[in-house]
This record gives structure tokens, sequence and C-alpha cells, in this order.
């Protein structure tokens, strides 16, 4: 054992720390600089009619009917996936136990999870817009429906697995306790298990509903888009993330400030949403005991 | 035994009671009919991109055979579709991503398991996720309208300076004359202009950092403390814990994080198709402006129609089988890993 | 089993009760158990067990962890059935019928034989419908009836007093023991005839314990009660009869009074007295 040797692996080691401090030092700038510019930009293009006005008066305009449009494909998109996805990942929990089908469903859920959007986006065109264009001679063809279902389909693994994990967090006392009262198993699982996982659920609702909020690529291939103010779910409907995407994509500075304007709301909503899960979770952790 | 008190129990209520259970077993078997029909549901999604993808697909299919994953046209005016150049462009930009992000999430997950004091752990990772949390189409204005042009200000020229055979200073460097064909991955035919592949994986690598940290982290995490304890106790510093104890210990969930941020960056859409520039020129420089499969579709689908509209859907049934085969691979090197903590 | 036909030879358990008629013969057998046997998977868990449970007494079951004495509890309201790969064969006699048979309705069994768990298990919702909820699965009572039925659980379980003014707040606020004396009111609401305790004070304070105690003697002039503890000061104080199990085997089965005074085994005596388990 020489000294040298010490002092190399002194070295080495003190090195490795710099790097990794730098690297989230790396890490903890980008996020900065991607919220400070979404902050400052936005806020500049900030305005009352941004609120108010619609996107077909292009400057002058606002994106009232994007939000709206927003507002209506995340309800929708939530309304079909919480109910599937809370039922499919309750059979994952507590119904799968005896069935080789289980474990690969849940397999395959994490792959949904991070699947290419776009390519599920896809997927709703052809079974949700060519069938309707077809079927009402080109009257309906991109819909809101069509893009709440395409959301849907993204929110789904979200709620699945939450709900899967959450249930699994349930002691197996409860059940017990349940059954030796009689109770039958749909009855136990409605009424006790999914209300002892309610707020773990309820996180896992609202992450999916962080993750669709900011889904651009599906709405393109599915509820295309809106310049004018729609509450009918078979009509094209505008959404925040695409009048963003547009609005990027436009030579107008103008309509870039405006499309900065859109990401600061975005951002802002989906960050509070995650915030809220996140409290909601915590609290979640508390009642379990 | 003594089969004498049951005679005591009224018929009606031991026929309510048959009927109440007959009801149970019933409404049980017709509850779990139910909620694993939904299950199926996550089958059927997965089954119903590829197949519709496929089956909408298969005129550029059956027009260009083979040739379709060979080709490097992709030419509306002729109606000539290949998928050589987004393909390409999808692998590139995905693997810069990750030669970025694996060695940055890494240190991440090291300071936040090993480095950092108790009380910074919490609101550094929590920072960390809320990069996870910003919507994607947010990275692709920043990498537009910000990163974009500071890349074509800084790093670009400094790339070009060192690395390609026409460099911005005019200096063409030691490594360029001495190493063959270098040059020809940093060459840029329009040097000022900030979008590109490179651009693209930078965005990218920003992008998936979250999901590898966090990974990394968990999977870190997972070391016995027991095992880390008795290498300390024998004299090892931090870094050797890490690279002789944790890494060896989860290297293959390690490897299986990295994968899910492989599968993202593939997949990933709206924060490449801002700065990837959209072109289909074949071209084996990475700071030439390209295009992904994503980025393809999100552009071109609006007004795509016919021969065109199916090559979109045929690159996305490419997206989708190389995508599920990525977060495959990366599920089960992760189960391992789950299997291990379980044991 | 040599050592099974030595107990069962003892007055007063083995043969039915009705025959031998001496001492605790004088009580029925509210449940026979004979011959029964229980696998989880591969491992043999209980062994030929034959035991008489006294009706409207309290029997204890004792032994060091691992003997079986939990599993054989869950076997008397099949709770075991939930999970995959357990089977258990015999028969478990409850009023004329073998409960193990698969056509026994689990409705039946489970308003007959209530159970209480280790830890105490509220389920998410208010005191009231804690108690509520199992009665209303198995009678369609109006709402006074229900009313009454949950106060006479409650006062049946010495909670009533301390609850009475929350009934409407939600059940996981109450303290560990009010909890688990609100389980007790859950089970003896459906009125069973059968109450299994399996451990019922082992995560309590002792002063939580004594009341539970306290009160499983109030309750043995309406149920047969059988409660599985590792605490022997516990089987003592509160059982009339004691069965000492070990390693899945029911190695002693007598008046209680008998087995801490002066056990037949040596096994038992050696754990009677601490000198293993």
């Amino acid at each position: 054992m020489s000294a040298s040797l010490y002092t190399t692996r002194r070295i080495k080691n003190v090195l490795a720390m710099i790097l990794s401090v730098a690297a989230t030092g790396i890490g903890l700038l980008f996020l900065a600089w991607i919220l400070w510019e979404t902050l400052s930009q936005g806020i500049a293009g900030l305005k009352p009619a941004l609120f108010t006005k619609i996107t077909a008066y292009r400057e002058e305009g606002g994106l009232a009917n994007a939000m709206v449009g927003s507002l209506i494909l995340n309800v929708i998109g939530i309304l079909i996936a919480t109910p599937i996805g809370v039922m499919a990942g309750t059979w994952l929990a507590e119904y799968s136990r005896r069935s080789r089908l289980g474990p690969t469903i849940r397999f395959l859920n994490d792959i949904l999870l991070s699947a290419p959007s776009i390519v599920l986006g896809l997927f709703v065109y052809t079974i949700i817009v060519l069938p309707s264009q077809w079927l009402t001679n080109g009257d309906v063809t991109f819909s809101g429906i069509a893009g709440g279902i395409a959301l849907a389909l993204i929110a789904l693994p979200v709620i699945v697995r939450t709900t899967d994990e959450m249930l699994r967090l349930v002691p197996g006392t409860l059940r017990e306790a349940a059954l030796s009262l009689g109770v039958p198993q749909w009855k136990l699982t409605v009424q006790i298990l999914i209300r002892a996982a309610r707020s773990g659920i309820v996180t896992g609702v609202l992450l999916a509903l962080a993750r669709i909020s900011g889904e651009t690529a599906p709405l393109l291939l599915t509820a295309f888009g809106n310049n004018f103010m729609t509450f009918n779910p078979l009509d094209k409907m505008p959404s925040l993330p695409q009048v963003i995407y547009d609005y990027t994509k436009d030579p107008s500075p103008d309509i870039n400030t405006l499309a900065w304007a859109g990401a600061f709301v975005l951002t802002m909503f989906v960050l509070a949403l995650s915030l809220v899960a996140r409290f909601v979770f915590s609290r979640s952790k508390v009642s379990h005991d | 035994m003594h089969a004498t008190v049951s005679s005591n129990v009224p018929t009606t209520a031991r026929a309510e009671e048959a009927a109440r259970n007959a009801r149970d077993t019933r409404n049980d078997r017709l509850f779990a009919g139910l909620l694993k029909a939904c299950a199926l549901l996550v089958l059927i999604a997965l089954i119903g991109a590829a197949t519709s993808t496929l089956w909408l697909g298969r005129d550029a299919f059956a027009t260009f055979g083979w040739g379709f994953l060979t080709s490097s046209a992709w030419d509306p005016t002729n109606n000539q579709y290949g998928a050589l150049v987004p393909v390409m462009g999808t692998v590139l930009t995905a693997l810069i991503a990750l030669v970025f992000a694996v060695p940055v999430s890494f240190g991440i997950a090291l300071f936040l398991t090993e480095i950092a004091p108790n009380w910074l752990r919490g609101p550094v990772s929590s920072a960390i996720e809320l990069l996870a949390g910003i919507p994607s189409i947010i990275y692709g204005m920043w990498g537009l309208f910000i990163f974009a042009p500071f890349v074509a200000t800084t790093i670009k020229p400094w790339l070009m300076n060192h690395f390609s055979a026409d460099p911005p200073d005019g200096q063409v460097s030691w490594l360029v004359q001495h190493v063959p064909f270098i040059a020809k991955f940093f060459s840029s035919e329009y040097p000022f202009f900030g979008a590109g592949i490179f651009t693209a994986g930078l965005v990218l690598a920003v992008m998936i950092i979250p999901f590898i940290s966090s990974v990394m982290r968990e999977v870190f995490q997972t070391v016995p403390t027991r095992l880390k304890e008795s290498a300390y106790a024998l004299g090892s510093s931090t870094w050797e814990v890490v690279w002789d104890i944790v890494v060896p210990y989860t290297r293959t969930a390690v490897i299986g994080g990295i994968f899910l941020g492989l599968g993202r960056a593939l997949g990933e859409t709206m924060a490449v198709a801002f700065v990837i520039g959209n072109t289909f020129k074949f071209t084996p420089s990475i700071l030439e402006t390209g295009s992904t499969i994503a980025s393809t579709i999100a552009n071109q689908f609006g007004e795509a129609e016919g021969l065109q509209k199916s090559a979109l859907m045929a690159i996305a049934f490419l997206l989708f089988v190389v995508t599920f085969i990525v977060l495959l691979i990366a599920r089960l090197m992760l189960r391992r890993l789950a299997t291990k903590e379980g044991s | 089993m040599t050592n099974m036909n030595e107990v069962a030879s003892k007055p007063g358990f083995g043969t039915s009760p009705h025959e031998s008629g001496v001492d605790l013969g004088q009580v029925p057998a509210k449940m026979t158990v004979r011959d029964l046997n229980f696998h989880y998977g591969e491992f043999h868990a209980l062994k030929s067990i034959a035991m008489d449970v006294p009706e409207k007494k309290v029997t204890a079951i004792i032994g060091p962890s691992g003997c079986g004495k939990s599993t054989l509890l869950r076997i008397f309201n099949r709770i075991y059935a939930i999970y995959p790969s357990l089977r258990a064969s015999g028969e478990i006699v409850l009023d004329g019928e073998n409960i193990l048979d698969p056509k026994y309705s689990l409705n039946r069994l489970r308003s007959k034989v209530g159970m209480v768990f280790q830890k105490p298990v509220p389920f998410p919702m208010t005191i009231f419908e804690n108690v509520a909820y199992g009665i209303r699965h198995h009678e369609k009572l109006n709402r006074t009836d229900m009313e009454g039925r949950v106060e006479q659980a409650l006062r049946g379980a010495a909670l009533w007093d301390e609850v009475k003014d929350k009934l409407k707040q939600s059940a996981l606020g109450l303290s560990g023991g009010q909890q688990q004396r609100l389980c007790i009111a859950r089970g003896i609401a459906l009125k069973p005839e059968v109450l299994l305790l399996d451990e019922p004070t082992s995560a309590l304070d002792p002063i939580a314990t004594s009341r539970i105690e306290q009160l499983v003697e109030e309750l043995k002039s309406q149920f047969t009660i059988v409660i599985v503890t590792h605490n022997m000061q516990q089987a003592a104080r509160c059982s009339d009869m004691t069965a000492f199990m070990y390693m899945g085997e029911l190695i002693e089965f007598d008046r209680t009074e008998k087995i801490f005074t002066k056990p037949n085994k040596k096994q038992t005596e050696d754990y009677i007295t601490g000198r293993f388990g």
C-alpha cells in the first residue's frame, strides 16, 4: 500500500463526486431554463383576450376555444379511462391471482404506458375517425369524441397501474375481515377495497389527467383542431396543445407570443395538477395506517 | 355425526339463504367477467395499434416491398416512399439522446442516493421529476425558439471547428486531418442553422433524463445497506462502493431503465418535430437536418392522401414494432429486479 | 396417532360428550373436529387434528409460533379458501353438518361463525356503517331496526358509551383497543353462534387487552368462543378449555385448569413452564 495509491483513489473519488454534482446541476439548469423561458415569455403574452377570444381572430384573438376544447377533450378522456382503468386495475390486483393472463396484462400495460402516443392516435384514427366518416357520408370526420378516446387510451395504462398498485397495498386482513362476515367478493371489492385505496386511485386519475393535458400528437390525428368555439363533441375540436403547435410553427412573431402564453397556461395547469396529485397521495399515506 | 340440530332451522330461511348464495355467486361471476373484459382492453389497444397501422400501411408495403425499408426516397411529388431516412433519423436522435442522458442520469442518481445530504434529496428529486411533468410540446417550443439558436451560435460552431472539414474558423483540426471519415459525420450545409439531428437528440436527452434517473435512483436504493456498509468498512470510497458494488448489483435494471428511456426517445413526437428540420435527404452527418418517424407523421398526416397516407401508416407500424421490442426488453430487465427484490 | 388416542380416552374428551357425560361432558360440543389435515402446497401444516369445541365456553388454543394454531382457527370459517394451493381434508361438524363440505354455503358458515383478527381492521367507513355493513348483507332491516341492532352490537362489545355520540365519524379515528372492540361488535352483530378470535390483543396495550379479556368473559354466555393466543396468562385467565399445539399436532386438549396445573404431556409442561417456545 503506497501513499500514491491512496492519492489516486482519493482523486478518483473526488472527481466522481464533482461530476455527479455537475450532472445534477445540468439537470436542474435545464429545468430552470425551460421553466424560466415559459414563464417570462408566457407572462409577456398574457392578456384578457387570451381567455375571452377565439383563435379565429388570429393576432387579435385569444385561446378561449382551445381551452374549452382541451377541457372537453380531457373530460371525455378521463370519463372513459377512469371506470375502465379502475376496473382493469382491480382485476389485476384482486382477480388475476390464479390466472396466467394477469401478469401478462400487467406487463403489457407497462409497455402501453410508454408506447408512442402518435401511434395510439393513428389507431383511434383508424377505428373511430375513418368509420365515422364512412357512416355519416363525411359529415363527421375528426371529432372531439375521437380525440377524447385517443386521450383515454393514453390515460388508461396510468390509471390501471396506480389502481393495481394501490389495491395491492391494501392489507390482506381487510379482505379476510370482510369475507368472514360473509360479504361476497364483488361487494368487498367495490365497497371496501376500492374505498380503502380511494385516495391512491384519485392520485392516479390526476396524474393521468396531467399526462393527457399536455398530449399533442394524437390530437392532431383525431380532434384535428377548429378555429371556432365548439361544444359539440362530433365537431372537429381545438385544444391548447394543438393550437400551441400550430402557433409555434407560424411565421408571425405575434402569433408566436400567443403560443408562449398558451404554453404558460398549459404548463401551470399541468404542474398544478401534479402538485395536487402529490398532495392527495401524501394524505393517502397517512390514512393508510 | 349428530345430524339433529339442523332440523330446527326454518325451511323458508334455508330457501332464502340458498337464493342469496346463488345470487352472490352469479353477481361475483358477472363482476369478475366485467373486470376481466376491461383488463383485456389493454391487450386490445396494443394489438389494435399494431394491426390498424399495418392494415392501413398495406398499400405502401405492397407497392414498395422490402425496398420500403432500404429506400431513402420520401418524395410526395413523385409518390415514392422509403422508410430509411425517417428510421435513421429516429434511431440517430434516440442514440444521441442516450449518449448525453445516460451519464447525466447516472450522476443524478448517484447524487441522490449517495452524495446529497438527506434534506436535499427530496427537493432535488422532486425538481428532476418536474422535468418529466412538463408537456413535450413545451420542450418543442423551447427547442425551436431558445435552444436551436443557442446550438447555432455556440455548440455547432465549436463542433464544426473541431470535427468538420469546413470549419467556420477556417482551421481544419488535427483530428479531421488524421482520422478518416470523421468529417462526414459533422458536415453541415447550413452552418448557421440550429435545427438538425444533433439538436433534436439533445432536446430528447433533456426529456428522458428524468425517466432514466428515476429508475436508476430506485434501483440503487434496492442495494442492501449491509452490502454497502461492508464495503465501506473495508475502506472503500463512495465511488468505489458505487462502481464495484452498486452498479454490478443493479446492472440489469439499470440497462432496463436505459431501454425505457430509449423507448421514450424513439416514440417522442413534439419535442422533435420543431427542431429536426423535417428534410428527407439521406446524410450521415448529425449536424444536418433530417426527420424522424413521429415528426414525419405529425407534419404530413393532415394533408396526406392515398399512398402517402399509407406510407405514413407503414412507418408508424415500424415505429410501433421497434418501440414495443425496446420496451419489452426494458420491462423484462426491470422485472428481474422486481423478483430479486421480492425474494 | 397414538398420543391422540391417549388423550381421547380421557373422560370428557374425544368421544361425544353425550356419551361420556363427565365434567365438561355436561356441555354439548358445538363443533367437532375429526381427522383434520391441512396442506400449504407441499407443507403438511396440520396433522390429524381431532377435538370437540364445547358450546358457550371459551376454548383457547396455545402453542409456539408456527405450530398451526392460527391455521386451525382459519379453517373453522374456511377463510383460508381465498388463497390458492391451500387444502383441508377431514371434517369439522358444526351443528351436525360438515362445514368443509363444498356444498356448505359460505354465506351460511360465515353468518354462523364470526371472526376477529390479530390487528384491528376497521373498514374505511363510519363507525355505524362498520357494524351495519355485515348485517345488511344477511338481513333486510328498516332504519330503526338497524339502529337497534347496531346499538345492541356496540353495547355487546362494550363500546357503545364511548362511541354513541360519534357514530357518523370514521372508524379509522378510534384507538387501537376501540377499533378491536368495533371489530368484535361487527362480528357479533351478525348473531353468530361461534366467535373466533385470532390473537385479538397482540397489537394492543395492557389496558385495552384487559378490556377485551373482560369482554370475552361476558360474551361466552351467548357465544361459543375459540381464541388463539400466544399469551399463556391470557389463556389461563379467560378460557375454560385449552388446546396445546406443537408442530401441526394437537398435543393435549383439556380443561384449562388441568393444562396449567398438571398437564399429561411432557411437551405441554415444558411449554407451560417456559422451557421452550
